[in-house]
């Protein structure tokens, strides 16, 4: 089999001693930085370009690719710990890891993250060895309309994110569709909704909103109350996971890997969806979905297998076709043009080598991150007795240094600070930042792809029906909310009943 | 806000103003970057940078200040301290499109800057999706002539560079096709790959790959030779529109006022970068064209740059 | 907006969900701010979207939404609006804006202790020498991983 000759080339490059050491490298300031709330990826990865001058372009590439991955394993454990997703993808996370930590159980919530994360990171390898090139081109079906219907569908799964009142959570995504048309306008380069700030003419960061809305407010909404003040009370339970744990948690990281390694190869930024539909597919087949956001070990599970399958997936449109499907694939561009490497079409036929080794050296490093991350799940745990008295300022200076090494920018700190108070009347008024974050991220891609496919079809809505995948695509959005709403009918029915 | 951003930048012109007088550089050099790491004019930034860092026995420290096509990066450079510790690389966006695009704009490119030096320019191709029903650029232009109100034109965005050219191409040809807007390069050119849109002009180093591979094909390449990256890929004046050069062009600038010596001294290291036998090897990979040995003064940056602004405002007014 | 009315105890009031009644008009605080904003921008056509066409059919969205949970509040009993503190809000943000104006001017080493001990007075048993002394440690600890393992432009100490 052309695999296994493949994967044997890929494996002899990637466990050469350098390259060892250099994943290792990687997966360690990874870890670092997606611990660190606000330091994302392509700031350091940006910032260590240079050092890297002296590396063979393969042993480079291994290294940065281990930062890319490794951050998706560091993320989770921040969104776990105190509450703070630091990329769209972990926003979910929060929702039951951090209610499990709370309840003393942060041991748990992390291993089993890092477990399925593991585990899809294996399967998604292995997909992209396989079927990477045949894959790429079903993707290739996907135009604007079939992603704005994908959109649409995701928008669907958002409500289901929802705890308590449905008509809340609605106004949440629609305030988060809202805060995502800030910015220049795509089409007319016209300034929106900017208030004459300068800094507002790009939008809004993500890392800005979701570190105010969840990351400040939440340390405010702590401090006012003090039962709730340290994170968790009480001793610490088990540090890793039992047999009940994983019993409960298999199926879901099998579903959760299958969904983000699919969604991940799509070359516009699919992989975004990826833990948002794996939890939404969690809470509707529980048999007591009322223990989500609750600390249900599913909704860690799930949707942290999908943000792994589909960040390593994600790396499918940029090694097969040579196009980076989000900013952190743009930036491994820029990489491997550095190092003389442009990707195309034809780095898995020029390059066998580091293609393969690269391939290799994904499997190899979400094995070495499971390595790394075990051992620290009681460390952390740990960094959860510190007084909080203590804590809070910390999680306050981390912040604010991430936030200004995103953009260097003073004026986004400054706009954290405002989206802290304004996730605190969100919370004083009963609403969910969940929500609103997941209409934030799908709102730019929503409306991009909206108006580039009225422009291609000339401004004939009939485009999103009559192409087969985007109908599809809608008619599986109808029936979900059908399916949401009948339910939620029927349960005000009735409350009016028992009032 | 705005006034407290004013005492801000008061605050940190006096407090850079005060380093002595020792000879230039005493400390890292903060480049900016007005764009998101990893794009050409980044990775152009980076490549040359280290070689200077060498020269200068200081670090130069990127920036990246991303923004508005490349305008917040910039306005914060032209408002920075000119005490040679803050520099840019700029590119024909920022220094060339940027006054007839943004009526706001908060800085003058022939103005508020000392040129340093024309660091590398990345050449513009024309370029269309696999099934585009044209052998060479004549036909193509003939097709397009023809058939505009039919035709799809990507581009990465208002601002951008594939944006400008974009329009120059259609002013030249005098055609009007629907110009379809995408946010970055990356998946403007995934949908001309898979031929939802119908052609684009964007930098040699975004398309070189896909038309080696054979997935998208170029027309043409709009600078006086052929590029050793792509031999086979003929020029506008070879291939009948010879009106059409363009080409993204790279360079360095300092803030208004910055001393004659650390302009001479940025010069002398960008030279010596641009001579590098390594560096050169590895701009050329990128199908960069590097300027001659008259065109590295910083005077003939700064008449360039002039000539530049007056040559898109007409066009891109006329296309807003 | 940042008082809060705590006076949901008595059933006397028509408004039978305070809570609910006041994010409605938040809502529509914001959709008015939003409709207002975007006065400006062309709406184009459906076939042919403008630049306002989306932000304000989604603030007509959200103004509706809001309407629906303020004649929901008359409707159905609701929780009461909590009150609002003011310690934390200002300690926190303020401390944040406090890093925001010292971080270019004087670096971090300036910016981190300060901040950082500004906020711990959000919480009142913020006792300034330990604080300092653990604000002092981690900005050390941050100068080593931002500056030194991450590279990143950070600047560490300007002095005037």
């Amino acid at each position: 089999m052309d695999l296994i000759s493949n994967l044997e080339l890929g494996f002899s490059v990637a466990l050469s001693f350098n390259n060892i050491a250099l994943c290792f490298i990687g997966c360690l300031v990874g870890t670092l930085i997606g611990v660190l709330p606000g330091v994302g990826p392509i700031a350091t990865i940006a910032m260590l370009l240079p050092i890297t001058f002296g590396i063979d372009p393969t042993g480079a590439l291994i290294m940065l690719a281990g930062i890319y991955y490794g951050a998706q394993y560091g993320g989770s454990t921040t969104a776990i710990l105190v509450n703070i997703p630091g990329e769209a993808t972990s926003v979910v996370t929060v929702l039951d890891g951090h209610q499990m930590a709370k309840q003393g159980r942060p041991g748990v919530a992390l291993g089993m993250a890092a477990i399925a994360s593991f585990f899809a990171g294996t399967v998604a390898t292995l997909v992209i060895a396989a079927l990477g090139a045949p894959l790429t081109k079903l993707a290739q079906l996907f135009g604007p309309a079939e992603y704005f219907s994908l959109m649409v569908m995701g928008l669907v799964f958002a409500m289901v994110l929802a705890r308590g009142s449905l008509v809340k959570a609605f106004a949440m995504i629609v305030m988060g569709l809202l805060l995502s048309t800030i910015g220049t306008d795509l089409e007319t380069g016209e300034p929106r909704l900017t208030f004459g700030i300068e800094n507002l003419s790009d939008g809004i960061e993500f890392a800005v909103l979701a570190m105010g809305v969840f990351g400040f407010a939440e340390i405010i909404r702590n401090l006012e109350n003090p039962e709730a003040r340290d994170v968790v009370r009480g001793s610490i339970g088990r540090l890793l996971p039992n047999k009940e744990d994983f019993k409960q948690a298999a199926l879901p990281i099998v579903r959760g890997t299958g969904i983000g390694a699919a969604l991940g190869i799509l070359p516009g930024n699919g992989a975004v969806l990826g833990p948002f539909a794996s939890y939404s597919i969690e809470k509707k087949l529980a048999k007591d979905p009322r223990r989500f956001g609750r600390g249900a070990i599913e909704g860690v599970a799930g949707p942290e297998a999908a943000n792994n399958a589909g960040a390593q997936t994600a790396f499918i449109p940029l090694l097969t076709l040579g196009i980076p499907p989000n900013a952190v694939m743009a930036l491994m561009v820029g990489a491997m043009t550095i190092h003389g490497i442009i990707p195309g079409p034809q780095v898995m036929t020029k390059n066998p080598q580091l293609f393969w080794g690269m391939i290799a050296s994904m499997w190899i490093g979400n094995l070495m991150l499971l390595i790394i991350n075990l051992p620290l799940v009681g460390l952390w745990a740990r960094l959860l007795k510190v007084p909080y008295r203590l804590l809070f300022p910390a999680i306050l200076l981390f912040c604010c240094i991430g936030i200004y090494s995103i953009n260097n920018s003073v004026e986004q700190v400054i706009m954290t600070a405002f989206f802290g108070f304004f996730g605190y009347a969100l919370i004083k008024f009963g609403f969910e930042p969940a929500p609103m974050l997941l209409g934030f991220v799908l709102g730019k891609l929503m409306e991009e792809k909206l108006r580039q496919a009225l422009i291609l079809s000339r401004g004939n809505f009939m485009t999103f029906v009559e192409r087969p995948v985007s109908g599809g695509l809608l008619l599986v959005a109808v029936v979900l909310v059908v399916a949401a709403l009948l339910p939620a009918i029927r349960k005000s029915r009735e409350e009016v009943f028992t009032e | 806000m705005k006034f407290l951003a004013k005492l801000a930048f008061a605050a940190a012109a006096l407090a850079a103003g005060s380093v002595s007088a020792q000879t230039y550089p005493a400390k890292p050099v903060t480049m900016i970057v007005p764009f998101a790491a990893g794009g050409p004019t980044d990775v152009i930034a980076r490549i040359v940078g280290e070689h200077m860092s060498r020269t200068l026995g200081q670090q130069i420290v990127i920036e990246n200040v991303a923004g508005a096509g490349g305008t917040t990066g910039t306005t914060r450079a032209a408002q920075a301290a000119n005490d040679g510790y803050t520099i840019m690389m700029g590119h024909m966006g920022t220094h060339g499109a940027a006054p007839a695009l943004y009526p706001n704009l908060r800085y003058d490119p022939t103005k508020d800057f000392e040129p340093i030096g024309l660091a590398a320019g990345t050449p513009i191709l024309i370029v269309a999706k696999k099934a585009f029903p044209a052998n060479d650029l004549k036909s193509f232009t003939d097709h397009v002539k023809a058939n505009a109100d039919k035709l799809n034109l990507a581009h990465a965005g208002v601002g951008s560079v594939s944006h400008s050219t974009g329009i120059l191409l259609g002013s030249m040809i005098g055609a009007k096709p629907t110009m379809v807007p995408y946010t970055g390069t990356g998946p403007a050119l995934n949908d001309l790959v898979s031929g939802q849109v119908d052609f684009m002009t964007d930098q040699i180093v975004n398309v070189a790959e896909q038309i080696r591979a054979g997935t998208i094909r170029a027309y043409a390449i709009a600078t006086p030779t052929r590029s050793p990256a792509l031999p086979d890929v003929p020029t506008t004046t070879e291939a009948g529109l010879p009106q059409y050069q363009v080409s993204a062009w790279n360079a360095m600038f300092a803030p208004k006022g910055t001393s004659a010596d650390a302009v001479a001294k940025l010069n002398d290291a960008l030279r010596k970068a641009l001579a590098d036998e390594a560096t050169r090897k590895r701009l050329l990979d990128l199908g960069a064209v590097l300027p001659s040995a008259d065109e590295q003064t910083p005077a003939w940056l700064g008449a360039f740059v002039a000539k530049e602004v007056e040559r898109w405002n007409p066009v891109l007014k006329a296309a807003r | 907006m940042t008082d809060a009315t705590g006076s949901g105890e008595k059933r006397s009031s028509p408004v039978r969900s305070p809570q609910d009644a006041a994010a409605g008009l938040f809502l529509l605080g914001l959709a008015g701010l939003a409709l207002w904003q975007t006065t400006e921008l062309a709406m184009g056509t459906l076939r042919s979207f403008g630049p306002g066409m989306l932000p304000r059919a989604l603030a007509v969205i959200l103004g509706g939404a809001g309407i629906a949970l303020i004649a929901s509040s008359f409707l159905k009993d609701g929780s009461t609006l909590e009150r609002w503190s003011i310690r934390g809000p200002v300690f926190i943000l303020g401390s944040i804006l406090l890093f925001a104006f010292t971080i270019r001017n004087f670096g971090l080493v300036v910016a981190g202790p300060l901040a950082m001990i500004a906020g711990a007075y959000a919480s009142p048993e913020a006792r300034f020498k330990e604080t300092a002394i653990f604000a002092v440690v981690l900005t050390a600890v941050c100068i080593v991983l931002f500056n030194v393992l991450l590279r990143l432009p950070i600047p560490i100490l300007k002095l005037p």
